[in-house]
């Protein structure tokens, strides 16, 4: 046995876990070793003194209070999310239909294997136009995917097409709007709370910024609601200040809400 | 959490009664921040909600919390920066209250051991919490991480020497 083979073992022969053999060929090694009769040591008082360390106590009443007050924010807003929406009611009526859905799709492997077989033949220093041409379309085809997805009855094709839109490298105004939308007027509450995910990419364009906050009040969900002063504070810079002000005094918006735009202040030094 | 993942979301009440205590030990630990902690607990919770279809029965409940956790503290950091660790209330670890001289001294030393703690490169600390702290086996730190339990007995052992050398880099008196 080496002394290197001894430390990954140290706390099963600390603890006397380790079979009886093995054990047995430590302790061999223990007895002509002293830089491991150390280390043993070593470990055994900083494991004791690390277990003597108080736990941290938890304000159990607290948080309690606090996740049940977003937990039936969340109920609420499934709850909502089941009735039809005025928005939704009023989505527009051309929808995308599963065979326009599939020609996307063909579409995309058609560009695909073309991208494909140019970037492997043509020389990778050559600017080839054909190329760019066919990434504008495969670019352009993925956004419609995306909004096409956006559109879609299913909640969780609209969580895809969220997803999607994540994936697109330079997504166009269109797409940015239409997750604006979303998060407008969709009626399931995770397909709004992605949108707000996504649309942190995009915080640096005033137009996005200006819409969240926009939007904030017409939420009725509160756990919507708190994602959404999330972002103003990471994103609305020096503006975050008076939203987040206006928000912490607006009564009629819920008081979970109202505590994390007041957390908010706190952290932007108000 | 099959129950909540079969649509009845208000038992999640009774998931976060029976595990909010050992996840805000974990994130206080982590992150040395107390407010940071309440927080990130919440956030977890929420998570669960949102992601509850993705809960798989033939793993451990805690497994999959950890995970989540895990990357909501990842999330955290991308957000607001790596943690500077300013500890916010070395009362817990150690008091400052007059009392017997031995007591003081150990008290001391705790604040240095945690000092040491916060010192440690964040996948070293989190290894030690999640062993020392929350108890966990080497096999389920190994679910939580994604790698087998031979590995995490390495990289456990490779941490607590660095503790160990971090410990004592810290000046006494701290």
């Amino acid at each position: 046995m080496q002394c290197d083979d001894l430390g990954p073992e140290m706390l099963e022969y600390l603890a006397g876990t380790l079979p009886d053999d093995r054990l047995a060929e430590i302790r061999a090694h223990l007895a002509q070793c002293q830089a491991c009769r150390d280390d043993v040591d070593a470990t055994a008082e900083l494991w004791n003194e690390l277990g003597a360390a108080p736990a941290p106590r938890a304000e159990s009443a607290r948080m309690r209070a606090r996740f049940d007050a977003a937990l039936q924010g969340y109920i609420d807003g499934q709850a909502e999310s089941r009735v039809v929406s005025f928005a939704a009611a009023h989505r527009p009526a051309v929808r995308w239909q599963p065979w326009m859905q599939l020609s996307g799709a063909a579409a995309l492997l058609v560009i695909g294997v073309g991208l494909g077989r140019f970037v492997t033949v043509a020389p990778p220093a050559q600017a080839n136009p054909e190329i760019a041409l066919l990434r504008e379309e495969l670019r352009d085809t993925r956004q419609m995917v995306t909004l096409s997805l956006l559109q879609q009855q299913s909640a969780s094709e609209r969580l895809k097409g969220i997803t999607t839109s994540s994936q697109l490298e330079r997504p166009s105004t269109e797409v940015v709007s239409a997750l604006l939308d979303t998060l407008r007027h969709d009626p399931n509450v995770n397909v709004r709370l992605a949108s707000v995910d996504a649309l942190r990419r995009f915080s640096g364009r005033d137009a996005v910024r200006k819409g969240v906050v926009e939007a904030l009040p017409q939420q009725e969900s509160p756990l919507v609601q708190i994602a959404m002063v999330d972002f103003i504070l990471e994103a609305a810079g020096p503006d975050a200040k008076s939203v987040l002000q206006r928000l912490a005094e607006d009564m009629m918006l819920n008081q979970a809400v109202r505590a994390r735009a007041e957390r908010g202040l706190k952290q932007v030094g108000l | 959490m099959r129950a909540v993942r079969e649509g009845d979301l208000a038992r999640m009440g009774v998931l976060f009664e029976r595990h909010h205590r050992p996840l805000f030990e974990f994130l206080y630990r982590m992150t040395g921040d107390r407010g940071a902690a309440e927080d990130l607990v919440q956030d977890v919770f929420v998570r669960m909600l949102r992601y509850r279809a993705t809960y798989r029965d033939d793993g451990r409940f805690e497994t999959w919390m950890f995970r989540i956790a895990r990357n909501v503290r990842a999330d955290h950091y991308r957000k607001h920066g790596a943690a500077v660790y300013v500890p916010d209330d070395d009362m817990d670890w150690a008091s400052s209250e007059p009392g017997p001289g031995h007591l003081l001294e150990r008290a001391r030393e705790m604040a240095r051991l945690k000092r040491a703690l916060q010192a440690l490169r964040e996948d070293r600390r989190e290894l030690i919490v999640m062993v020392r702290y929350q108890g966990m086996s080497h096999e389920q730190v190994g679910a939580v991480l994604g790698v087998d339990a031979g590995t995490v007995k390495v990289r456990f052992h490779r941490a607590l020497k660095e503790l160990r050398d971090a410990f004592s880099r810290v000046p006494e008196g701290e």
